[in-house]
């Protein structure tokens, strides 16, 4: 294995609106739409995007918790779309998934003992004492005391559930964890926390993360590698500095700009008008040119292919030299 | 220049638990107050308080001057002037604050119609004015259009249509862009700052993001557990923390300008209102704490003309009366 753990190409997902009451048919709303991206192997690739862009689907069809439309998902150079239901379930020991609500994740009715052995219980792995070690430890590794281990999720504060939500995901030893919105629910005094314990814990395992945030300065200090979406495509991607520093399609220049640095100089914004158009009806050509200051008549003619510019930074735009 | 608005030893009480403890502030004539903390600090109280919304079996005390009147002990009707009239706010979600059953016009028009004695076709073109003002594209037909049919964008600029329909002196607006995206939520602070820049009022803006803070305010007020911990000069604030709390906030937030490899965590988490220390309520997780900060709370210490911290590591650790 090469330097990646994960390789998606040509993933598309269209999800088919239902007909509507005395309606006309929805058209089908393309959430994924034609997309290639590489987790490296113990490092983090960061995608971005604002709200229906595409970017949870995006992370809940690399684990196939959801099934593609077309395309490739390859965890460890193995096509997980072609994996029978028996192999599928030993590859998901290797590839987890933390949620933005951990509330809303974790059983209420369980304790977090129980919730932290079930991984081993459906994967039938170990006896109870050695479950009750490998709980103890988990909890351990992501800074909760043993005694926790009794309680039920609503005994704890934010932080601390989505510290259980970390353990969980971490109980059969995983390769690559989506974190998919994991510190967006919580204040910033805990987000640092839980941020620090995500890059230990990566750095003490070499875990590979895919990173889905709405937030680009958390997204900026977490990743090596960024994509940036904009209704179900990827328009660039570059590694961490070059896509902060020197960013080349025009939305991911305003996306960045849109962002104030707190106790930072007032940049100058360069403001989009209009909204997101509706993903079940996108623009013709390029999907950003409604809003693009740059856009022409080629732009709504063609769709731009994401292009290689320089060494491992990519950019789907006409305008861009 | 006198104040617009004057609060002191604002406290709102649930039983025997303050959620606000204490407060003390003003609000110049077009100044813009960022009220900011995490949730529980009693940001979103302090706001309905001052609205005099606090829902039983609430109990608020002390004093609210607005405009030279007693605001906490006006009779109800006159309260019912001031609020929506010289005194309005705009909430975090507007669609659960939009009656989903009536036109953003009709809405608008029952404010234009309670406050300002307009009806029928003066009342809807005052509306479409207001629409226009908030910059809502092609203002005569969205007028007549239900809260479900606009985005999220779409429906705060409403809110805040309906917020100005009474030309306002002062906004109370609490996260009024923490449902929104990036670039959206660029173009709704630039429209509060051209409108208070044009209609001269003043905004208390109440938040949790230092980044919306230091793109808009002019002053700052961070709370913590239901107290005002530090006030001062937004400029201020972001380059020279006084209080060991703001300090902790801006060194756990990643940054868009400038690379941490290892965020500053404030460890611990806050005390629920049942469970306060003693002394200073931040003493428990601040790495500057000392024997007397578990004694008494610390008073706000003013620390030159234009900002005060409630830290007494600022007096050499004396506890002021």
């Amino acid at each position: 294995m090469s330097g990646t753990i994960l390789e998606i190409r040509g993933l598309v997902k269209h999800f088919r609106a239902r007909a509507r009451f005395l309606g006309p048919e929805g058209r089908p709303v393309r959430a994924v739409d034609g997309i290639d991206l590489d987790v490296p192997a113990g490092g983090t690739l960061g995608l971005v995007g604002e709200s229906g862009c595409g970017k949870s689907t995006t992370g809940r069809l690399a684990l196939r918790l959801i099934e593609a439309d077309a395309g490739t998902i390859r965890f460890e150079g193995e096509d997980i779309r072609e994996a029978s239901p028996a192999r599928l379930r030993a590859l998901r020991r290797r590839m987890q998934i933390v949620f933005q609500d951990p509330f809303a994740s974790l059983d209420p009715r369980m304790t977090v003992a129980e919730i932290l052995a079930e991984p081993f219980v459906v994967h039938r792995i170990g006896d109870a004492p050695e479950r009750a070690k490998a709980v103890r430890r988990l909890l351990d590794q992501v800074g909760l005391a043993a005694h926790h281990a009794g309680r039920h999720p609503h005994e704890f504060s934010g932080g601390q559930r989505q510290r259980i939500g970390i353990a969980r995901a971490l109980a059969l030893d995983p390769a690559l964890i989506v974190a998919d919105e994991a510190v967006s629910a919580l204040d910033v005094s805990i987000q640092a926390q839980i941020l620090n314990l995500m890059r230990d814990i990566q750095r003490a395992r070499g875990l590979a993360f895919l990173f889905i945030s709405h937030n680009l300065a958390v997204v900026r200090h977490m990743a090596d590698r960024v994509a940036v979406m904009y209704l179900g495509k990827v328009v660039e991607e570059a590694p961490r500095q070059v896509l902060f520093d020197a960013p080349l399609h025009p939305y991911t220049r305003a996306l960045l700009s849109a962002v104030p640095d707190p106790g930072g100089e007032r940049r100058e914004r360069i403001v989009l008008t209009g909204e997101i158009p509706r993903p079940d009806d996108p623009p013709s050509g390029c999907r950003f040119r409604t809003r693009c200051p740059l856009a022409d008549a080629h732009c709504a003619a063609e769709e731009p292919p994401l292009r290689p510019r320089a060494e491992g930074h990519r950019v789907a735009c006409h305008k861009v030299p | 220049m006198s104040a617009l608005l004057e609060v002191e030893g604002l406290t709102v009480r649930f039983g025997p638990f303050a959620v606000v403890e204490d407060l003390a502030f003003s609000v110049a004539p077009g100044e813009v107050l960022a009220v900011v903390g995490e949730s529980g600090s009693g940001k979103s109280m302090t706001a309905l308080a001052l609205m005099r919304l606090i829902p039983p079996p609430g109990k608020v005390t002390g004093r609210v001057t607005f405009d030279g009147q007693d605001l906490l002990s006006l009779p109800e009707r006159q309260m019912r002037a001031i609020r929506g009239g010289s005194m309005a706010m705009v909430f975090q979600e507007p669609m659960t604050s939009l009656n989903p059953v009536f036109t953003v016009g009709s809405q608008i028009a029952e404010a234009l119609s309670w406050h300002r004695g307009l009806s029928g076709s003066a009342a809807k073109a005052e509306a479409v004015r207001l629409l226009s003002l908030v910059e809502i594209p092609n203002p005569a037909a969205r007028v007549s259009e239900y809260p479900h049919q606009l985005s999220g964008g779409m429906r705060q600029r409403v809110m805040i249509a309906m917020a100005l329909a009474c030309n306002p002196r002062l906004l109370i607006a609490d996260e009024p862009t923490t449902a929104l995206d990036a670039t959206v939520q660029a173009q709704i602070l630039d429209l509060l700052r051209r409108l208070r820049a044009e209609l001269g009022m003043a905004v208390i803006l109440i938040t949790h993001d230092l980044g919306v803070v230091s793109d808009f305010a002019d002053r700052v007020a961070v709370m913590y557990a239901a107290r005002v911990v530090e006030t001062a000069p937004a400029a201020m604030l972001f380059a020279d923390p006084a209080h060991p709390y703001t300090e902790g906030l801006l060194a756990s937030l990643p940054r868009m300008g400038g690379d941490i490899e290892r965020l500053h965590a404030i460890p611990g988490q806050v005390p629920p209102p049942f469970a306060l220390p003693r002394g200073c309520r931040f003493a428990p997780r601040c790495e500057y704490a000392k024997a007397p900060c578990e004694q008494a709370l610390p008073p706000l210490i003013p620390l030159g003309p234009a900002r005060a911290a409630a830290c007494i590591r600022h007096t050499g650790y004396e506890l002021v009366p």
